[in-house]
């Protein structure tokens, strides 16, 4: 079987090596099993790993209870932010800035952040498995292949969270744990039960209007009694299992609606709207800190933020460029981080910062070098990750790519190979001390549910460098 | 009222018939065993007499793959785990299925024949048929995408005819409110919206879009030939309506091929069910065995040659001095254009020809290689192939079924997988993708045969008992095990307009629903787009909330949530609408009739549920009624009504 040449702008490619290269049947049957196509993981897994005999214990870091997830689906240039790389191409106006810990940072595209450049670490040896938009974004957020067996039934990392952290809900607990902002269309709860479902919401100055009764509270409870009553479909099942999630989300619409205060943490103040960038985006992350602040609940949040496909007019003055781009991110993430580290965390010495891991990824990276015919950059597998908080150390970069952004130098963490959307949910899971290589048993599908595929072989696991 | 059991009447005589002439034409004439055992069966299907080619794999390399892959026990997509699931561990011994089994449920046509017959086989019981009031209100739904209105329940029930249910399956198929209903279907299907990531049709290429699909619905105009005259599309953008078609596909930020293949994909995998992006930037080889092994075999030469039926038009920018900030086009068929291939950059991998082959592709058709006759233009030469194929009526009788029986033959519904329609073409290791494979060719063929036309297929499936069972499973506790049997009505919760529109009529309060250059409407059901009404307040961010997507990159979805829960609780569209005081609701109506609470009760449940309280509901209503005061319980009751499941689904 030949190999092909490498097809860097989509998958891997290459020939799978069906026989010969210590390739066994049942080693192949095994990584099979999640239904990973074979170009998709010719150049990762090399046989001596899966030769590996003794797999370690699972590294649980245990070092947040929250974790904020700041997607940007469209996928941002690594090497115009994150991983900058200079050249000919290079507008002036990026102001490209040396900052300790050996970074070079676009000062000019975003400035307020690079003044938090001690609280981030950035993984620069990234490696998306697919450059198509919706694959790689599905496959970021559920942590496997979506084509495979599972993808059709696979919860969102966020789910899983929340699954997690049900054992330790209290009373107070009224929130969400799940909650997504300014996010459309992302992957829910899978075959999980509706309750662990992302509850989302767009915000408005006004919080959730809808957690208030128009006729009062005595009517509205009632009301709510008599539905109870009189529904009886809701907890049956006679009508399947979306019947019974309906019920789900009353109950858990009823729980908000009887918290006090709960609708404030929904809403922003104009001071906020400003200072967060006045955008949507900024609302949101306003929401996010309010919910992980508040400690009622919510332990998982995403906010998302797209139109980073930059194409064309990557650099534009006008229209949608990085630049237009940045100007709404860069407010927006600095007063996160500025206002998490100010709150006080659940114990004492502890920030909400300390508490929370953020992190902030695209579903690949861009072109690198030259620009394109269109001034723009297009898909590309290599990218970073940017991780804060949450027990991570912070002023550094992990890894090292060449001069382009493209190969990699120096991988920086100790499994010695690419970054993995299946090792950065190894580190949130880690961090948030939910063993990542759990297999559940209760998959309609009766095959397993693997939090993270392969972490119990020890092919996937955290990114320890960054504690 | 009930019917003859044993009713055997033309159109079982038919089906018969029709059974009979395949067994003329192939010799051994069996449905597929799906219990996923393998059983020594030849199956031989109608479209071993179609014209069909299903290519199977190239040799060479690929075969080593499939040969692994095959004895990976492992690797199966979701739909082959349902079946997995299904098995009954027994082999089986396939025959024939029985003509008229015994059983209190007539077989009205070949849809209850295969539907039934295959449950008798496999030995699973159906659940009894739907009351006269279950079947009203979801054949009034499925067919018009509204609830039933009082005095139609009242007449149905109390009407003697035999076929009364035929009747009002005629009555609904001639309604205006059809039209409506399917209009948003195809509206959704070919994405119409003034706005999306790439293009824009702006309200006016939206609405003379809108309104092209409307007649065409009304008119009865044959399907095919609306999906022909969609991708011929010409002239100003505003003015013809399936110019649209072309302008909704337009891709910035690349070369022109980006939006021939967007065009290429987009007619393949909405027409034909065929998941056919990926293969835009690489073949299906080494990349598409888990989720497709027909598209697996096919290469990206395939695909370009097929997007070069798009390179001979041109979308040409039309100023309107009068409309400055707006872009529209002339979509014009030219007699130059090429598929070239030698692009470095956009949207798409590198596009190069293979040593020694020309640097552009020919047309030639996607699944059989057919190219245009000397002289015709070739976006009508896409759309005649196209159209003639049987794969263009499969795809299309499974979306239909899927939209009356909630699950398609063949999930999901966007990717059927050419080669595991039949045994005689599986892969090894994987199994049959269609749950009644018989009745999907026999579907296609009827709706090919009734020169497709919409309402005629749609009459031959909501005909059937099969669709007329029951949502609850009277013979015992339910298996989901069970779920491809379509042994009872499987329901799902209302698309977001239905939602909206049936609350209107519950409480008889609707409301003007302002759109961008048309008269407002009083149905969100007649809302040309799912963007109209904005997404941040009142009754846009409602249909949001309810699913109702983008017509881009969010599908519209069924999905339940809290914000759905917060909404049917405590929005005031729903709150007003309950009150007494609130001009002509139904609340005020009834009070203004009557103070016994019996008849109170009755038409609360006819408003909002289209039937009539069963007498525990009815005493239960009666006591709740005399517990306060009685305007109050009354708003109460309607309140608590549009919050029951029953309401919220179908």
């Amino acid at each position: 079987m030949t190999r092909k040449d490498k097809c860097s702008e989509c998958t891997t490619g290459g020939g799978f090596p069906v026989v010969g290269d210590g390739f066994s049947r049942r080693r192949f049957l095994r990584v099979a099993g999640t239904g990973l196509v074979a170009s998709y993981f010719a150049e990762i897994i090399s046989p001596t790993l899966l030769q590996s005999a003794t797999v370690s214990a699972p590294l649980l870091k245990n070092t947040a209870k929250n974790c904020i997830l700041v997607f940007l689906p469209g996928a941002p240039s690594h090497v115009d932010m994150w991983d900058l790389k200079e050249g000919a191409w290079t507008p002036s106006a990026l102001a490209p800035t040396s900052y300790a810990g050996n970074i070079r940072f676009p000062q000019g595209l975003l400035p307020k952040t690079a003044g938090h450049l001690g609280k981030l670490t950035l993984v620069r040896s990234g490696l998306a498995w697919a450059a198509v938009h919706q694959l790689a974004q599905t496959w970021t957020q559920i942590s496997r292949n979506p084509t495979g067996a599972l993808g059709n039934i696979s919860p969102h990392i966020g789910a899983v969270v929340a699954l997690e952290s049900q054992a330790s809900r209290a009373v107070s607990d009224v929130l969400p744990a799940f909650v997504a902002l300014n996010s459309a269309n992302i992957p829910k709860s899978g075959y999980l039960p509706a309750q662990y479902a992302p509850f989302g919401v767009q915000p408005s100055v006004n919080g959730l209007t809808t957690l208030t009764h128009p006729d009062g509270t005595a009517r509205f409870n009632e009301r709510w009694g008599t539905i109870q009553q009189m529904d009886a479909d809701r907890v049956t099942g006679q009508l399947g299992k979306t019947s019974l999630d309906v019920d789900s989300f009353y109950d858990q619409a009823k729980t908000l609606m009887d918290a006090p205060d709960v609708n404030r943490l929904f809403a922003y103040t104009p001071e906020e709207h400003a200072r967060y960038g006045n955008t949507a985006f900024g609302d949101s992350m306003v929401v996010a800190r309010n919910l992980v602040g508040a400690r009622r609940g919510t332990r998982f949040v995403q906010v998302s933020m797209g139109g980073w496909d930059h194409h064309d007019n990557i650099y534009g003055a006008e229209g949608n460029s990085l630049f237009s781009q940045c100007a709404s991110f860069d407010p927006a993430f600095s007063s996160l981080l500025t206002d998490l580290a100010a709150a006080p965390g659940s114990v004492q010495g502890k920030t909400l910062l300390d508490e929370t891991l953020v992190v902030v990824v695209g579903e690949f990276g861009r072109t690198v070098g030259p620009l394109n015919g269109q001034g723009g950059r297009d898909h590309f597998l290599r990218m970073s990750i940017v991780f804060a908080g949450g027990g991570t150390r912070g002023g550094r970069a992990i890894g090292e790519t060449d001069a382009l952004g493209d190969k990699v130098k120096e991988y920086g963490w100790s499994a010695n190979r690419d970054v993995r959307p299946e090792d950065v949910t190894c580190t949130i899971y880690s961090a948030l001390g939910i063993d990542y290589t759990t297999i559940r048993r209760d998959d309609p599908l009766g095959r397993g549910f693997e939090y993270v595929p392969f972490a119990k072989d020890g092919v996937y696991k955290p990114i320890d460098e960054l504690f | 009222m009930s019917r003859s059991p044993r009713f055997i009447g033309k159109r079982f005589q038919r089906s018969i018939r029709f059974a009979a002439s395949l067994l003329l034409l192939a010799p051994i004439l069996m449905v597929a065993d799906q219990t996923g055992v393998a059983d020594a069966t030849v199956d031989e299907p109608i479209q071993a007499r179609s014209d069909c080619t299903l290519n199977p794999i190239a040799g060479g390399s690929e075969r080593l793959i499939w040969r692994d892959i095959s004895e990976r026990a492992e690797l199966v997509s979701p739909s082959r785990i349902v079946e997995n699931a299904t098995a009954t561990g027994r082999r089986r011994a396939v025959s024939p299925p029985a003509p008229g089994a015994p059983s209190a449920i007539p077989l009205r046509n070949f849809v209850d024949v295969e539907i039934f017959g295959k449950m008798t086989r496999d030995g699973i019981k159906p659940t009894v048929l739907s009351s006269d009031e279950e079947f009203l209100r979801r054949v009034t739904m499925d067919l018009t995408g509204e609830i039933p209105t009082v005095a139609t329940v009242k007449t149905f029930t109390a009407d003697t005819r035999a076929d009364k249910r035929d009747k009002m399956i005629d009555q609904l198929l001639a309604s205006e409110a059809f039209v409506d209903r399917w209009t948003m279907w195809f509206g959704d299907l070919v994405q119409n919206v003034q706005v999306s990531t790439n293009s824009r049709e702006y309200y006016q290429g939206r609405n003379a879009y809108y309104t092209w699909i409307r007649d065409s619905i009304r008119s009865g105009k044959a399907y095919d030939q609306m999906v022909r005259e969609v991708l011929a599309g010409k002239g100003d953008n505003f003015i013809n309506g399936t110019s649209n078609y072309w302008v909704r596909q337009i891709q910035p930020n690349g070369p022109i091929q980006d939006t021939w293949d967007n065009l290429s994909a987009h007619s393949l995998e909405k027409f034909m069910a065929l998941p056919a992006t990926c293969v835009s930037c690489h073949g299906g080889a080494r990349h598409l065995e888990v989720i497709n092994s027909y598209m697996a075999g096919k290469t990206r030469d395939e695909f370009w040659s097929n997007a070069a039926f798009f390179a001979k038009t041109a979308a040409v920018v039309i100023r309107d001095p009068a409309l400055p900030n707006v872009r529209k086009y002339d979509i014009t068929d030219n007699p130059a254009g090429l598929y070239r291939l030698n692009t470095t950059s956009g949207n798409k991998t590198p596009r190069a020809p293979t040593a020694g082959q020309p640097n552009f592709s020919s047309p030639a058709f996607f699944l059989t290689g057919e190219t245009p006759r000397a002289g015709e233009p070739l976006r009508d030469a896409y759309g005649r192939m196209l159209t003639a194929h049987p794969q263009f009526a499969r795809a299309t009788v499974n979306y239909l079924w899927k939209e009356l029986f909630t699950l398609g033959i063949i999930e999901p519904v966007d990717s059927i997988d050419l080669l595991r329609l039949t045994a005689s073409t599986l892969p090894g290791g994987t199994t049959i993708q269609p749950s009644h494979p018989l009745l999907l060719e026999m579907l296609a063929d009827s709706f090919r045969t009734g020169s497709y036309s919409l309402r005629t297929i749609l009459k031959t499936m909501t005909t059937s008992s099969a669709y007329q069972l029951s949502s609850r499973y009277a013979p015992g506790p339910w298996s989901e095990a069970w779920t491809p049997y379509f042994a009872r009505h499987y329901v799902r919760r209302l698309p977001a307009e239905a939602l909206l529109d049936a609350i209107f009529r519950a409480t008889n309060v609707s409301a003007p629903l302002p759109v961008q250059g048309l008269p407002a409407v009083q149905k969100a059901m007649l809302l040309p787009d799912t963007l109209e009404l904005g997404a941040r307040a009142g009754y846009g961010l409602f249909l949001n909330n309810f699913g109702r997507g983008d017509r881009d990159d969010s599908p519209r979805s069924n999905d339940g949530s809290i914000l759905q829960a917060l909404s049917l609780m405590n929005d005031p569209l729903i709150t007003t609408r309950v009150r007494n005081a609130q001009a002509g609701s139904s609340v005020q109506t009834i009070l203004r009739t009557t103070t016994v609470p019996g008849d109170i009760v009755d038409s609360l449940y006819l408003s909002t549920l289209s039937r009539r309280p069963t007498p525990a509901e009815r005493q239960a209503g009666i006591t709740y009624l005399s517990g306060g005061n009685l305007t109050t319980k009354t708003e109460d009751l309607q309140f608590v009504l549009l919050n029951k499941l029953e309401f919220l689904f179908n």
